[in-house]
This record gives C-alpha cells, structure tokens and sequence, in this order.
C-alpha cells in the first residue's frame, strides 16, 4: 500500500546518500526518527507515533558489489528490489524473493525490516534465509556490521535477524549482502479452480510426490483457484509439468518467461500479455483493498485451512505448504482475528488498513516479549527509532 | 575457588543428588569438547532428566551467580563447550526424545540431546529427512547443531541449521523459559530464533527444537571425478555454477586428503592424483537427469582424468563414506593434526590453496586439504608430530590460515564455531563497534554474563590483550568497503 504517513508532518526530512549520512543524520539530529523507504508499507505494523525526523534512506541506492561466480551481492538498502533483480537478471541470477509489494518498489532494507516475503517463500525462505551480511546504524551513531560476503559463516551474531521484522525499530539498515541464485530457465504454473478445502486435499498430494513445486498458493477474491508453481530447465520441465497435471485432475498450464514476476505492468500493451499471469492477481489480493485491513498470518499448514474459512476474509492468498496467508478483513474484525490465530498456536500481524480505522496490529505478546524489550532498550535505550511499531508490546 | 557447599546442595535440590556430579575424576570427562588442547575441570557436572530441571538448574546458577556451559554430545571442534572454572557443566545428554514427528506439517519436535541422524531416522518412514548434516551427524547432537549452526556436505543446496530450525524452547540465564519463532518459521517482530542459532550456547539453552522436514528427493546422482590440478577442479565447480546448476554437493579433496581416506576405507579413490571431486544432485528424475549429463561433460572439457558415477546405493554410500571419514583418516598418515575450518569466496579457491601449500612449506608442515567446495568452506587439515616438538608451530600454521580466510574475505568459521579456539581472532574480522555491538545483544539476553562466558566474544582475560582494537577488514582494503 503507498497509503501515507497517519501522523503529522515531521519538521525534518533527511536523505542521506551513503552510509556516512546516515551515521551523521542520527548522531546530528536528536529526537525521534523514522526510517522511510519506498513507503510501500509505511503503514505497515503499529501506527508510527509522531516523530522529530524522517531519514528517508532512498538516496542510498545501487550494487557495492556483486560477484557472479560466488553468487553474492552487496547493496546499499534503499535499492529497489525490482531494480536489483533486473541488474542481476543479466548474469543470469536473481534474489529468490517474490513478496507482492516488489512491484510497488520496495526497496531492500525495507523488504528485510518488515520481514516480508511471497510465495518462493515455500523453497527459499523468507529474506532472513538469504541475507548473509548486514550494515545497520543504531541509535547512538554506532557503525555495526555483521555477518559477510560468504554464505557459509558462523563468526558472532547474525544481527541480520535480529534486524529482519524490527521494523525499523532496532536500527536503521544501511546495506545488506545477499545470496542469491540461478534463474530457473523455465517455470511453468498449473492453474486448478478449487474451494480451500479440495485445495488444501490437493496440495497435500503435491507436497506428498517427488514434484517439488516452487510455489503452492490458493487465492481467493469471490472465486478459489490453486496456483501451482514449478521451476527448472527447458529439457525437463514439460515431463514434470505432464506427470503434474495427472495429479491435479487436469489443470490448465501457463507458461510463464521467468524473471516476470517482479515487473509491473506499466502499459496498456503489458497489460494485456501478463493480465494471464495469475501471480499477478496474487500479488494484487495480497495487498489487499483500499477499504480493507490486511492481516498477515502464520499457522501450521493443517490448521490454516480451517482458520482462513473461520475468518471468512474478503480476499486472500494462502501459502498451503509454507503456512503463511494474508487476508482481507474489515477493521473491526480484526481484533478477534489476532485471538483466533493464538489460540491454535500462530501469529499475525497487521499489515495496511483504512485511513482511520483503529485496528490493533499485534496479537497477544510472545513469551519472549521480555527478551525484545531488553533488546531494545539495549540498542536504542532512548526509544529513539519507529516509535509506536510494536505498540502495545514495546 | 571451588563452589561452595549451599550452592550444590541448591542443585541437589532441584536435580536428583545422583544427578549431580562433583567427583573430580567424574568430572574430568566433561573437562573438554573436541578440541582437546583446552582443558578446564567443571566443578559440578549437572545431569537433569527434563526440560524442567534444566530451568531449575539454571535458576539455581542465576540465584547464586554460578557461570554455566551447555553441553550435548561434546563433538563441537572449537571448544564451544569447553567448562568455565567454578563453574557447572549442564549436560542435556539426557534430553534424547524425539517429542512428535508430524508428516503432514513436515516438522518434528525434538529434544536437544537427539543425534541429526536420529531426526532422520524419526522422519524417515514418512518419506521425510532432515537436511543439515554434518560430517559427525551420527554422535552429534541438535542441540549442539542450534549452538553452532552446523552446517555439512548438502548445505549449499539445502540451507544451514538456521534454515531448518522453526522454533527452539529456550532456557534464558535468569531461568525464564520462553519459545523463539513459530510454527511456520513467520515472525511477528524481529527474528529472535534467527540471532539464537550460531550464539554457541552464550544466550542461553534449548530445550526442546522444531525443525523442518524436507521430502526425500526423486533421485540422487553422484560421481567421482580426479582432475590433474586443483585449478582446474576449482574451474569445474565454478562452471557447474555458472551453468545455473546448484548441487546438493560439491566436496574437495587433495592428494593428502585422498591417500588418507582410502587407506582407512577403501572407498575407490584414484591415491596419487591431485585434486579428486565429489559432486551430487538431486531432485525430480528429469532435471536431475539433464542436469548430471551436463556436469559430466563440464568434468570431462577440464581434463578430468577419471569419472566413477556411483551405479548403486552402496556405491554412493562407499564414496561419501571415504569423504565424511577424511578427518579421521588423516590420523593415519599423520601422528597429530589440527581441523581448520575458514571460508572464503568460491572464486579464490585455487588462490588461496596456493598460499597455504606455501604457508605448509614455510612452516615445514604438510596440510591436507579436504572441504566443501560449493560454498568455499575450507578445512584444512595441519599434520604434526608433537612429540617431535610441532604443536606449536602447527598450532600457528592453523591460526595463521583462519585468518588468511578473513584476508580472502571471508570467514574465520564456516561450521565449527569460534568457541574458545578463534576468539581472540574475531578482531580480524569484526571491527570494534561490531563486537561492541554484538556485546550489547549478549547483555540483553545474559545481563550478568553467565551462559558460557568467554567464549564467541574476545574477551582481556582470554586474548591477554584489549579486545576490539581497530585493524581493517581486508574489504576495506581492497577499497569495497568503507569504515566509519
């Protein structure tokens, strides 16, 4: 959602350019201070309390390094992840990450601070399984980084995730180094109409065979269909995609040309080709209506089935193998949506919601709640970044 | 000074006495991991029955300020688990049930004194496995594998223990017990499991460990191929990469690593070539298939001088077989040795091993080399004799090639963890508010320092130097990177 900033206006906007910025911008301006990127998902979490400054960190954009043979890259945090992609896309690799707000764009560090993903998600993790080093500016000015430049590591802490869902509220991400992956030569999707529960019967007969998907989500906006997404060469991928659809009864098949995923239709001419791509319609209910608050939850793929029909939202895409779905509610069902998902053993998040409504963002707090808080108060022990975030918790 | 009587009588309390061992000669065999140079005597050797006890005793030690060290099956090779004296040792060894295997949600409950291979053996019947695995899978324990992070031959693929680890139940130093991530692995606020794995036991113990499981791969396709230079089988690897292929592994072994391997086992290697390979894929039989052919033939345009493809189960059994016992092996053509463990970028391979057959030499040393290629991860195996007065040269040797890793930039650990063994060397590496930083995330979950202190973290005591004095990370060298 681009929906603005709820709070009145700062007195200062910063745009720092590099990392040297961003240390002067927090260590020169006291006060409260968000962190702004693309503003994809500004409204993201808990309402952001007024604040003395905005460090707006999209002027720290592009590679620092990419190394094609080790598969790695470093970037400065408010590259746009669509942007990245696409430079990489020359080698032949990508970031095996495919959230629905990419197209908005998003920009890396804000991917990361906001925990977000899509449905690669159910190979690949989410970004926390792909970042590998991180900068981050804390509030006292320090310079830390962790982490590296290789994917196999395990010197000190990996405060990248720590960084990953803190939602600005820990630091503020300056550059973050990825590994990254071959773009499969060819994938393929197989489209099923389905209600959620023959869907989830028959995405438990994919995950049971040899196939692999990269991909298994159900999505819904009135009618149910089932996306099945697989990846691999030119030479295998139609004999999979054949022995696939037998299990499916019959699915249609798109072809998709890989790498589109992350584009946005930006002409009427586009627009026409990939209005076929149903990971675009993805995307699209994943975030959500205008009129709508979004919740993000995760549950065991047995229960999620039940708990998203329990919940009965306007809209949704459900991951069916990795657990995770984002829903469509009314505001003032929210609430009840948080205590529904705790009480078989998930978490939920709000993600956007209607100007005005007043909807809580967080469920009941983890058993770790005292552990977050001492984390805080250790990097930030004024309460200086993203207050309001994880209100009521911290 | 030893701990005093009310404090053992405080764990007697909360453990069965017999539970509690204080007998010296009990306890001398907790005095050290795998890492055998570092021996410290624990005072108490605590062995609780249940997740229960082992809060207990933890609140115990926070009640009277008595510093602990998790332990599991004592495996670890950096000396993560090595005793703090006046201290306790807590061992989970007991803690070694397999809570619940759930096939339809792909996961299992776990206790932390469970071997990785025991998960596998849980989750096999359902077609399941558990991919993380280690070359000591067989004795190691997940609770040590959440510790360090462990890695092995199939993590360049597959993801390392944090990829596969939903959610731990965690002993906190005050005692407190809480659960970090989730079911699904989705968080709701910063990703507190995430910084626990890889924290080498200094934030505190698990107790009990969700992890997921993978279905089994279609197929599985191995082969062995000798190449005439350890280029040129670097060159393979990068071209296997290049071709878009991602193995489930790619494993390196040198003329030394080689010899030795095959004289213990006999698993069919070439003795005397230079640099031999171990490459294998899975998947779907199709891609599977396509893609094997293609490593075949990358093998064959750079000058591969032998390929074995493993016809049968047992086949590849034999060949991993002669790989995963290559550390061993090695005691075979060497009365000692150490097991370095760096990484570096996969594209300085030859390089790097260039200059540490020159560091070898230097050294009067000879250092076999037997590592996951795929992801860089070197283990260089130093070879010395102490009764001819070696050790510390070779002990040198080893250091010096971690750091050399850091130089290559990358990293003074791939899998082993920085224990006590590499400490003092995180410098190197980290710069000042970097370990600064990583100190004020230790003090949050440990405020009074008492989860295996000294370990991770340079600390006075142990380097006998300030930690933290600033040296430029190779990175910033080279002009990559730039230092505040």
């Amino acid at each position: 959602m681009n929906s603005p900033l709820t709070h009145p206006a700062p007195t200062t906007t910063l745009r720092p350019t590099d990392l040297a910025g961003v240390r002067d911008a927090v260590r020169d301006t006291p006060g409260r201070i968000a962190v702004a990127g693309a503003g994809s998902a500004a409204g993201w979490a808990g309402a952001l309390e007024p604040v003395d400054a905005v460090l707006d960190v999209s002027g720290l954009s592009g590679v620092i390094t990419h190394n094609p043979g080790d598969m790695t890259v470093s970037a400065h945090a408010g590259t746009p992840l669509r942007a990245l992609v696409e430079e990489l896309s020359e080698h032949g690799q990508h970031v095996c990450i495919d959230a629905a707000r990419i197209a908005d764009g998003a920009t890396l560090g804000g991917l990361v601070a906001t925990g977000d993903a899509g449905p690669a998600a159910l190979v690949h993790g989410t970004l926390r399984d792909l970042v590998i080093g991180v900068t981050v500016v804390l509030a006292d000015a320090t310079v830390a980084r962790s982490g590296g430049h290789v994917i196999k590591n395990v010197a000190g802490y990996d405060l990248a995730k720590l960084l990953h869902g803190s939602h600005g509220t820990l630091g503020v991400i300056a550059e973050v180094v990825l590994r990254l992956h071959p773009v499969p030569q060819r994938t393929a999707t197989l489209v099923v109409d389905a209600p959620l529960a023959r869907a989830a019967e028959i995405a438990a007969r994919v995950l049971e065979g040899p196939f692999e998907p990269a991909a298994l989500e159900w999505v819904s906006d009135g009618s149910g269909r089932l996306l099945v997404r697989v990846e691999g060469t030119d030479e295998a991928l139609p004999a999979r995609v054949s022995r696939l659809r037998e299990v499916l009864g019959g699915a249609s098949a798109t072809d998709i040309v890989s790498g589109e995923r992350h584009s946005h239709p930006t002409t009427s001419g586009e627009s026409a080709v990939r209005s076929e791509d149903p990971w675009l319609r993805h995307a699209e209910l994943t975030r959500g209506t205008p009129d709508a608050a979004v919740l993000r939850i995760g549950a065991k793929p047995s229960v999620l089935p039940g708990l998203v029909s329990e919940l009965a939202p306007a809209a949704a895409t459900v991951g069916l193998g990795t657990g995770v779905a984002t829903l469509s509610l009314a505001p003032d069902a929210v609430a009840d949506a948080h205590r529904r998902v705790h009480a078989v053993g998930g978490t939920s998040q709000l993600r956007a919601r209607p100007p005005g409504a007043d909807a809580p963002a967080w469920g009941p707090p983890p058993s770790a709640l005292p552990v977050l808080q001492a984390l805080k108060h250790a990097l930030d022990p004024d309460g200086r970044f993203g207050p309001g975030r994880f209100s009521p918790w911290m | 000074m030893a701990l005093d009587t009310a404090v053992r009588a405080a764990f007697e309390r909360v453990l069965d006495p017999r539970d509690v061992l204080s007998d010296p000669v009990k306890c001398r065999a907790y005095e050290c991991d795998g890492l055998t140079g570092y021996r410290v005597r624990p005072d108490l050797v605590l062995l609780p029955r249940d997740a229960a006890q082992v809060a207990a005793a933890v609140r115990v030690c926070h009640e009277h300020g008595v510093p602990f060290v998790a332990r599991g099956a004592g495996t670890g090779l950096s000396g993560g688990a090595l005793p703090v004296a006046d201290g306790v040792v807590i061992s989970v060894a007991r803690l070694k049930s397999v809570l619940e295997v759930d096939p339809v949600n792909r996961r299992a409950v776990v206790q932390p004194g469970v071997t990785n291979l025991e998960i596998t053996a849980a989750a096999a019947p359902h077609g399941l496995y558990y991919a993380p695995d280690p070359s000591s899978q067989q004795v190691c324990t997940i609770g040590g594998n959440v510790a360090e992070n462990s890695g092995g031959a199939h993590c360049l693929k597959y993801g390392f223990t944090t990829n596969h680890v939903l959610s731990c139940e965690v002993v906190l130093a005050d005692g407190s017990v809480v659960t970090l991530g989730t079911d699904t692995g989705e968080q709701a606020g910063p990703d507190l499991r995430g910084v626990f794995l890889g924290s080498e036991g200094t934030l505190g113990i698990t107790t009990a460990v969700t992890v997921r499981l993978l279905r089994a791969p279609e197929s599985v396709r191995t082969l062995l191929a000798d190449f005439p230079s350890i280029a040129a089988a670097g060159d393979v690897v990068s071209d296997i990469v290049a071709a878009g292929i991602v193995p489930a592994a790619v494993e390196m072994m040198d003329t030394l690593a080689i010899e030795a391997a095959e004289e213990a086992v006999h698993a069919g290697y070439t003795v005397g070539v230079p640099a031999a390979l171990v490459v294998e894929l899975d998947g779907p039989v199709e891609e599977c298939d396509a893609q094997f052919e293609l490593v075949k033939a990358i093998c064959e345009e750079h000058g591969c001088t032998r390929l074995h493809i493993a016809g049968s189960p047992e086949e590849r059994a034999k060949i991993w077989k002669g790989r995963k016992a290559a550390f061993a092996a090695v005691g075979r053509i060497s009365p000692d040795y150490f097991v370095q463990d760096g990484v570096v970028p996969r594209t300085r391979l030859a390089e790097v091993l260039d200059r540490i057959a020159g560091m070898g030499e230097e050294a009067g040393l000879r250092v076999a080399n037997v590592f996951h290629a795929g992801d860089g991860n070197l283990h260089p195996l130093v070879l010395y004799s102490a009764a001819a007065g070696e050790t510390e040269r070779a002990e040198e040797l080893s250091g010096a090639i971690a750091e050399l890793c850091v130089e290559m930039g990358g990293s003074l650990s791939g899998e082993h963890g920085i224990g006590t063994d590499k400490a003092c060397s995180m410098p190197k590496m980290f710069g000042e508010e970097d370990l600064a930083t990583m100190h004020r995330v230790r003090a949050a979950f440990d405020p009074d320092g008492i989860c295996n202190p000294g370990k991770v973290l340079p600390t006075p005591r142990l380097c006998g130097e300030r930690p933290g004095k600033y040296k430029p990370h190779p990175l910033e060298e080279s002009g990559a990177i730039e230092r505040l």
